[in-house]
């Protein structure tokens, strides 16, 4: 079942088009990462799920309605700004919030308890709200989207206007929500935040949903990396260049891209063993980033396989790869290599004894 | 929970709110004033009572209700409100705490005679008899107000409340020979309009004499039915225009 379904969804303010048929499903028990640049439509996207907003065209279903009055209290709900209502204590807060979700006693002292105790504002629980650091004003934040224990939590940009600290607790906050269970749509706008939040990412652009892809699958491509190494012979260039052709080798910089840790592990050895001292090592463009700045450029981006090597069934075939992958490339380079590629030789065999 | 459930839960969560933020002051401090300034130093008559405190509980009715109504249409209440109590839920209950607020300085002021000035003509019986149009009066024009808030209906749509009730009201500023010196059709239009737009005014007006008086023989006795029934349609009216509206408040 989907927890999220907008079918053709368009909305424009002012004669300006700001979704032109959005295409969305969050299954449930999803945590769905909804990415776009700043005004990209987001928020409104958002709020035509919660129904503050209505579309000009297309079907928003959430939990299975397309009435907000049907959902109300099944969705949890964070908006970008929270501002509090600061003469309440945290408890006196989160208690009236509960009576209007329709809980009652002794239940909803319970589950403030526990969500106090959850987002560590125990001690604080009987103060009043003007007196809260901005870090527990955002606890206060997901504590009360999470109240009632909703079957649907939207976040919109949670980190927007946090200071480096800020992120960091809201991105710690976020990964213990997710872990328990419930259906999140994220909506960001900072990359790093889907990696720690969700399962599914899905790319907003031009009004439509423009690229969707595994979480997990991004990550298995690993960040690419550069190496700064001291120059290196033309022969031994062309033995790192044979491990895959996303190792490349220019003015002393060694770039692995696509990555994985794979075949990131295999160049390091190789450069270990062959006693090339590694002066720095540094991250590039996450895959994530690098999809997403594609994807807003218009340009149409298909998720790439990860350039896993495959495990070494025999002296000449550890640089085997899938047809069309980059280092099945790299093996037909190999196979025209000369068969005294010594340093080749001594990398697979202690590849092989490794795997022994 | 049912609606009203909710929207009286958010009153007492609202008029909480209204008191630690000392708002409530102010109601508090004009109400002590009208009863120094009116009702304490001198001996008052019923009808007195009634005429002047009628006309105190509806001008405060504008300042409390359009100062609740105010405190709705900030993000920080209705984003994560509304998603609990619903849209009717949510105006009904600031409706309902700007009701309790003047009610309740209807109270103090009938308390503050009842102890300092007692009305020799004035029996409990006395009292509820004028006290019930009186504040159906003002939940009447609290319902009004509501309907006309900027979270209710845009710009143009009060534009157009207002000129009804405008037209509605005409007879008292164009009159006379003002009224001669325009075109025959338009003074026919005008007369026509003006009867249909005042008819709904009717309860409120009846409603103020019904206070003073206290005379509910005859077809008076219908007047706090007729008030409460005009009051509960401007409610329905607001509820379905809230719910329709698209909300982009303004503070957000």
């Amino acid at each position: 079942m989907n927890a999220i379904e907008t079918h053709h969804v368009y909305k424009s303010f002012e004669g300006l088009e700001v979704l032109r048929g959005v295409n969305l499903r969050v299954p449930a028990g999803t945590s769905y990462g909804l990415i776009g640049s700043n005004g990209v439509g987001k928020s409104t996207l958002m709020r035509l799920l919660l129904g503050f907003l209505r579309p000009d065209q297309g079907v928003v279903r959430v939990l299975g309605s397309s009435d907000p009055q049907r959902i109300l209290g099944r969705v949890g709900y964070l908006p970008e700004r929270l501002r509090y209502h600061l003469r309440y204590t945290g408890r006196e807060y989160l208690r009236y919030l509960g009576q209007f979700n329709g809980m009652r006693e002794p239940q909803l002292s319970a589950r403030i308890n526990d969500e106090l105790r959850f987002f560590d504002l125990t001690s604080a629980a009987d103060r009043r709200l003007d007196t809260y650091s901005k870090g527990m004003l955002q606890r206060l934040g997901i504590a009360q989207a999470m109240l009632a224990d909703p079957e649907l939590v939207l976040i919109d940009e949670p980190t927007s206007g946090l200071d480096p600290s800020g992120q960091r607790e809201m991105l710690d906050l976020l990964a213990g929500v997710r872990q328990r269970g419930h259906t999140i749509l994220l909506t960001t706008h900072m990359l790093h935040e889907i990696e720690h939040a969700c399962d599914v990412v899905g790319i907003l652009s031009g009004g439509v949903i423009a690229f969707e892809t595994n979480v997990a699958a991004l990550q298995q491509l690993g960040q690419n990396i550069a190496i700064n190494v001291p120059p290196l012979p033309d022969a031994f260039v062309a033995r790192l260049r044979q491990i895959s052709p996303a190792v490349r080798y220019v003015g002393r910089e060694i770039t692995i891209e696509p990555n994985s840790l794979t075949l990131q592990t295999r160049v390091l050895r190789f450069l270990l063993d062959a006693n090339v001292p590694i002066i720095s090592l540094f991250p590039l463009r996450r895959p994530l980033e690098d999809i997403f700045m594609r994807v807003i450029s218009g340009e149409t981006v298909e998720l790439p396989a990860p350039p896993e090597l495959p495990q070494a069934t025999g002296v000449s075939n550890g640089m085997f790869a899938p047809p069309g992958h980059p280092d099945a490339t790299a093996h037909q380079q190999q196979a025209a290599a000369p068969a005294n590629d010594d340093l080749l030789q001594a990398l697979l065999q202690h590849e092989k004894h490794d795997e022994a | 929970m049912s609606t009203i459930g909710r929207a009286l839960r958010f009153s007492g969560f609202t008029l909480i709110e209204y008191m630690r933020s000392n708002r409530i002051l102010v109601e508090i401090i004009v109400t002590i004033a009208v009863f120094y300034l009116f009702m304490w130093r001198s001996p008052i008559t019923a009808d007195y009572f009634f005429s002047t405190s009628g006309l105190f509980t509806l001008a405060l009715s504008f300042y409390t209700t359009s100062a609740i109504l105010g405190l709705g249409d900030r993000p920080e209440g209705y984003l994560v409100l509304v998603t609990r109590l619903g849209r009717s839920g949510y105006l009904l209950g600031l409706y309902f705490a700007a009701l309790v607020v003047e009610f309740a300085m209807f109270g103090l002021l009938s308390l503050g005679v009842a102890l300092l000035n007692r009305i020799a003509d004035l029996s409990m019986l006395g009292w509820l008899l004028g006290t019930v149009p009186l504040l159906l009066n003002v939940a009447l024009l609290s319902a009004l107000l509501t309907l006309l808030a900027p979270i209710v209906l845009t710009g143009g749509w009060r534009l157009f409340v207002l000129a009804l009730v405008a037209i509605a009201f005409s007879g008292s500023l164009i009159n006379g020979p003002t009224l001669e010196t325009l075109w025959d059709p338009v003074i026919t239009a005008l007369s026509v309009l003006r009867t249909i737009f005042s008819t709904p005014l009717l309860p409120a007006f009846t409603g103020y004499s019904l206070s003073v008086t206290r005379d509910y023989s005859g077809v008076n006795s219908i007047i706090p039915l007729t008030q409460l029934l005009l009051t509960l349609g401007l409610l329905a009216l607001a509820v379905y225009a809230f719910a329709r509206r698209e909300i982009i408040l303004s503070g957000s």
